[in-house]
């Protein structure tokens, strides 16, 4: 919804008053069931869990980037009257296991060398902000007067702090995996040499992605709670994902996976994918924990959360080619990319591949190479954000589209209209197997160029007006092109980079393992219903999504209807919210339930009647005797059930991924390539005003048209794109996780990683066309990562085309355009 | 490894201090470092009050000190001695009905995860207590010392007009 009000999409806040005048409820904005607890200060995160015997821990860390710990003292601290506990490498070594990586095994011509990550650094130190010592006291404050005691004695190292030396450079940051390059694949789609070499032209440029990062205003945060009798642990964390990644808790504690009850509150404050990878904290709490036999908590402060918090995500130098006809056709894309992952390379490795399903973006190009290779730094290690290593590829090619439509004297819309897949050919195969559902891209740029167009007509873009911004070093532009945001993540191919690639080749569709999403559902004796999700939630509204389908589909009021959460334990192993899958995969699962649990009723009504079930049917919360005049309320039915066996009835559902259900997927699926079975899409005109006096950039207003099929509930769907757009704004011009040659962090407070304020969010107009997936069951396709995906690489479009008229060699080359980067590029052509 | 401490820690020197926390007198013993987001929150069980960076950038522990919105995580509890504090908590009535400004964020979409709303309410309530009907740009002044990472500001934009509507003449 645009702040003017131009939207299809009106949404209805009086529904939750008046649900008797709704047809139903999907497809409405109705308003959140989270919110009241929130606004009233109840909600419970997990921060403001704090039992009475709790202790709390604080950590050392590390001031060096790269250094060999030659003694640490824990003498002065362990005699503090407040100390409970100094734990060090050495104690959990012998006791825990190291904490899994993403890739295990490095494959050199020396032959296979290997990658272990402690909890706690052991002998050498890899980053600044890297956990040394822990140690645990009554409260925080005490916590860290015992951290200050701790002394740690180190013996400097060279650092590594450039992802494109760090190639080559003789210091090799992890001796026994033998090289900074931990993981490396060339893939080929097509003919590429031929593309190539065919090709009237060959355009090639090379970008900077910075290392940016979700920065949710919630840091991370964990209870751990070890129980002697029956040795196992109690873990209120706010990970993301918690059924997925449980693994990186218990396999690192040495306890199978019924043994560490992983349990996420209804309330966390935000994630963006940031919290998949905060186990270390998990699993030092709960060691912590378990030698004290108290429950442990750990609050992460903000300053480690930015320096040392295993929470950066990509930082990308890419070379990208694009080979292209004279006629402004596009023959063949090239991709390669340095992804500087930081000291460890952790959980979200597989995001170097997530731009394999959307590799050419709205272009049909069938001839692709795609090309990376994964370093390790003196960083702190990457974990996954929002648009998962797809924003940094998508700006990388609008940025050479843009060099290549300049080269050939193209105007650059027209340049990519003529390259548009084509309405025609949905669903389509791209060259790197993924399917893009459906989808008029034409019609789309077409909608949003009319919008320029009328902003070229009096608005913000007039000549007349452009002309005097001119005059007075101020410079406008905008240039839009149509983007895709992939859904549904299948699960199967994110493991890619621990499995064998050779045997890949042999590889058969039985083998493929996807995870379904898991939903129960309870009736209980006042006829209401429980819902209990496998998936955790960071604000995405997932309690009111399942209450407003659930009501639906069993004619019920969304109020009798209370959504909760199951622990790591309780829940099967599933993908969890995550890569745009929870509209699609927790909305296939709730219709699925809610047949379930209407079949079970409808048994239990015939059995009480004596009938066959199909002589009966569930209608609007009863169950009625088709031919005769009887019925039975869900009250009634739970009441019977639960005298009957003791408990009401119970149902779950196991909703399989939609691409399972298709045969065009299998290869991908077989070659584990990225499985994104939706594609939302969208363009965005960004009017954006650069002073060349300063070199910053302005956007006067942000316009976006945006089609995710289906909408469940626009209210969600549009505060989603509306954070996303957000965000994308903050990656484009302010924020940055910068280091010097030392590996000393530069942006270690919000003062230095600086977030969008309401003084940087310019209006945005929004308007959405709806085009249903013909994959999933309701048409909605995946929505969540879209404008943090394609803001970025619209706003640095405009500020090209705002600056051509001054000839500036591609002023947006690299992430963040900040002030001093752009005044850099202006001050080399004065001179 | 674990330290077996048989001497008690050393009794800090700790100062009692009285304030008003919404309406009701609180009088406690506290250590000078104490911070006053830490106060309220863990002393006072008033953990509607957000803390989000402890560096005064977020906003999110914003609560209002003898009527003045206040970065709470900025300020000691011994400077409040003395003092009238409001929080979020405070804005729920007898019946546990939503403050107008509460409603309005709900009706109008403006949290996601929440962890910034505590801290916007509150920030609301004083822009509102001063202007009440402010402008876009007002709003954008009002709120700028306030971080919201999921909203992108379109829907708090929409809350604290709402607000003003619903509060005016009242």
């Amino acid at each position: 919804m645009s702040i003017s009000g131009v939207s299809k999409t009106e949404r209805t806040p009086q529904a939750e008053d008046a649900p008797e005048e709704a047809e139903s409820f999907t497809g409405q904005g109705l308003p959140r069931v989270e919110d009241h607890r929130i606004l009233a200060g109840e909600a419970k995160y997990v921060h403001d869990l704090t039992p009475d015997d709790c202790l709390h821990l604080a950590l050392v860390r590390s001031m060096h980037a790269h250094a060999n710990i030659v003694d640490i003292d824990t003498s002065e601290a362990e005699a503090h009257p407040d100390c409970e506990l100094v734990l060090t490498a050495d104690d959990i070594q012998a006791d825990y296991n190291p904490m899994p990586t993403g890739i295990t095994e490095v494959q050199t011509e020396q032959g296979t060398g290997t990658l272990t990550e402690w909890s706690l650094a052991a002998e050498r130190v890899r980053f600044v902000g890297e956990p040394v010592v822990a140690v645990a006291a009554s409260n925080r404050y005490a916590a860290e007067d015992v951290a200050d005691l701790v002394n740690v004695t180190y013996e400097p190292l060279e650092p590594v702090t450039d992802g494109m030396t760090a190639r080559t450079d003789d210091t090799v940051i992890h001796e026994s995996a033998g090289t900074n390059v931990v993981d490396h694949e060339h893939l080929r789609f097509g003919d590429v040499d031929d593309a190539f070499a065919e090709a009237d032209h060959v355009v090639e440029g090379e970008y900077f992605w910075g290392r940016i990062s979700g920065v949710p205003l919630e840091t991370a945060g964990v209870l751990a709670d070890y129980d002697a009798d029956t040795d196992s642990f109690d873990i209120d964390c706010n990970i993301q994902l918690h059924t997925l990644v449980d693994d990186t808790i218990y396999d690192t504690l040495g306890y199978g996976p019924n043994d560490v009850r992983v349990n996420v509150p209804p309330d966390v404050g935000g994630s963006f994918g940031t919290k998949i990878a905060i186990h270390r904290y998990c699993c030092l709490a709960a060691m912590a924990s378990q030698q004290l036999e108290r429950p442990v908590k750990f609050e992460e402060d903000r300053i480690e959360n930015l320096q040392g918090g295993d929470m950066h995500c990509s930082e990308r130098n890419y070379r990208m080619r694009l080979a292209v006809d004279e006629d402004g056709t596009m023959r063949g894309l090239d991709v390669w990319f340095v992804d500087d992952f930081g000291a460890y390379p952790r959980y979200p490795v597989n995001q170097v591949l997530k731009p394999l399903s959307v590799v050419t973006n709205s272009y049909d190009i069938q001839d692709v190479s795609y090309e990376y290779e994964l370093v390790l730094t003196n960083k702190t290690s990457q974990t996954a954000y929002r648009g998962f290593g797809v924003d940094p590829h998508i700006y990388a090619l609008e940025m050479v589209v843009d060099k290549a439509a300049r080269q050939l004297g193209l105007d650059p819309t027209e340049f990519r209209r003529r390259n548009l897949i084509s309405d025609d050919d949905m669903p389509y195969t791209l060259a790197s197997k993924n399917i893009y559902d459906s989808g008029d891209y034409a019609r789309t740029l077409d909608r949003i160029e009319e919008i320029i167009r009328d902003e070229r007509d009096g608005g913000l873009l007039d000549p007349e007006t452009v002309k005097e911004k001119r005059a007075e070093g101020k410079y406008r532009g905008v240039q839009p092109s149509v983007i895709i945001e992939p859904g549904v993540s299948g699960s199967d191919w994110t493991d890619r980079q621990r499995s064998d690639r050779t045997a890949l080749s042999e590889r058969t569709r039985a083998e493929v393992q996807e995870l379904p999403e898991h939903l129960r559902a309870r009736l209980e004796l006042d006829g209401t219903i429980t819902a209990y999700l496998a998936t955790d939630s960071s604000g995405q509204g997932h309690q009111t999504l399942v209450s407003q389908l659930l009501a639906d589909e069993l004619g019920v009021l969304p109020s009798d209807i209370e959504v909760d959460y199951l622990n790591s334990a309780d829940a099967p192993t599933e993908y969890g919210s995550a890569a745009s899958r929870m509209a699609v995969m927790l909305s296939g699962a709730t219709v699925g339930v809610a047949d379930a649990l209407k079949k079970r009723v409808e048994t239990i009504a015939a059995d009480h009647w004596g009938v066959r079930p199909e002589d009966v049917a569930y209608r609007n919360g009863r169950v009625e005797q088709i031919e005769a005049d009887a019925h039975l309320s869900l009250v009634d039915i739970a009441v019977f059930e639960s005298d009957e066996n003791g408990t009401p009835p119970a149902v779950s559902y196991n909703y399989d991924h939609p691409a399972t259900e298709f045969e065009e997927f299998d290869d991908a699926f077989i070659e584990k390539l990225p499985v994104y079975p939706t594609a939302a899409f969208g363009a965005n005109a960004p009017i954006v005003e650069v002073d060349i006096k300063t070199g910053e950039v302005e956007i006067l207003v942000f316009h976006t048209i945006r089609d995710c099929g289906t909408m469940l509930n626009p209210m969600i769907v549009e505060g989603q794109a509306h954070g996303g757009i957000a965000q994308g704004i903050g990656a484009a011009l302010m924020e940055e996780f910068g280091y010097d040659d030392d590996g000393q962090p530069q942006a270690i407070t919000l003062f230095d990683y600086l977030l969008p304020s309401i003084k940087n969010v310019p209006n945005i107009e929004m308007e959405h066309t709806e085009t249903p997936s013909p994959f999933t069951v309701t048409g909605a396709k995946g929505v969540g990562e879209g404008g943090m995906i394609d803001a970025p690489a619209s706003i640095a479009t405009s500020i090209n085309a705002a600056l051509e008229p001054l000839d500036v060699e591609e002023p947006a080359d690299r992430i963040p355009v900040s002030p001093a980067h752009l005044r850099s590029k202006l001050r080399s052509l004065t001179r | 490894m674990s330290t077996d401490n048989t001497a008690s820690a050393a009794e800090s020197s700790t100062s009692e201090i009285s304030v008003v926390i919404n309406g009701t007198e609180v009088k406690k013993k506290v250590e000078p470092r104490l911070k006053l987001s830490d106060f309220l929150r863990y002393h006072c069980d008033l953990s509607g009050v957000r803390v989000g960076c402890e560096h005064g950038v977020c906003g999110a522990c914003t609560v209002h000190v003898d009527g003045m919105s206040v970065k709470s995580c900025l300020g000691y509890a011994v400077q409040a001695d003395g003092a009238t504090i409001e929080t979020v908590e405070g804005l729920v009535d007898d019946r546990g009905a939503l403050h107008p400004i509460q409603e309005a964020f709900h009706e109008t979409h403006a949290l996601q995860c929440g962890f910034c709303t505590s801290g916007f309410v509150m920030a609301t309530k004083e822009l509102l207590e001063e202007n009440p009907s402010p402008t876009r740009e007002e709003i954008q002044t009002g709120l700028e010392d306030n971080i919201c990472r999921c909203t992108g500001y379109q829907n708090i934009y929409k809350a604290v007009e709402a607000a003003a509507e619903k509060m005016d003449g009242v």
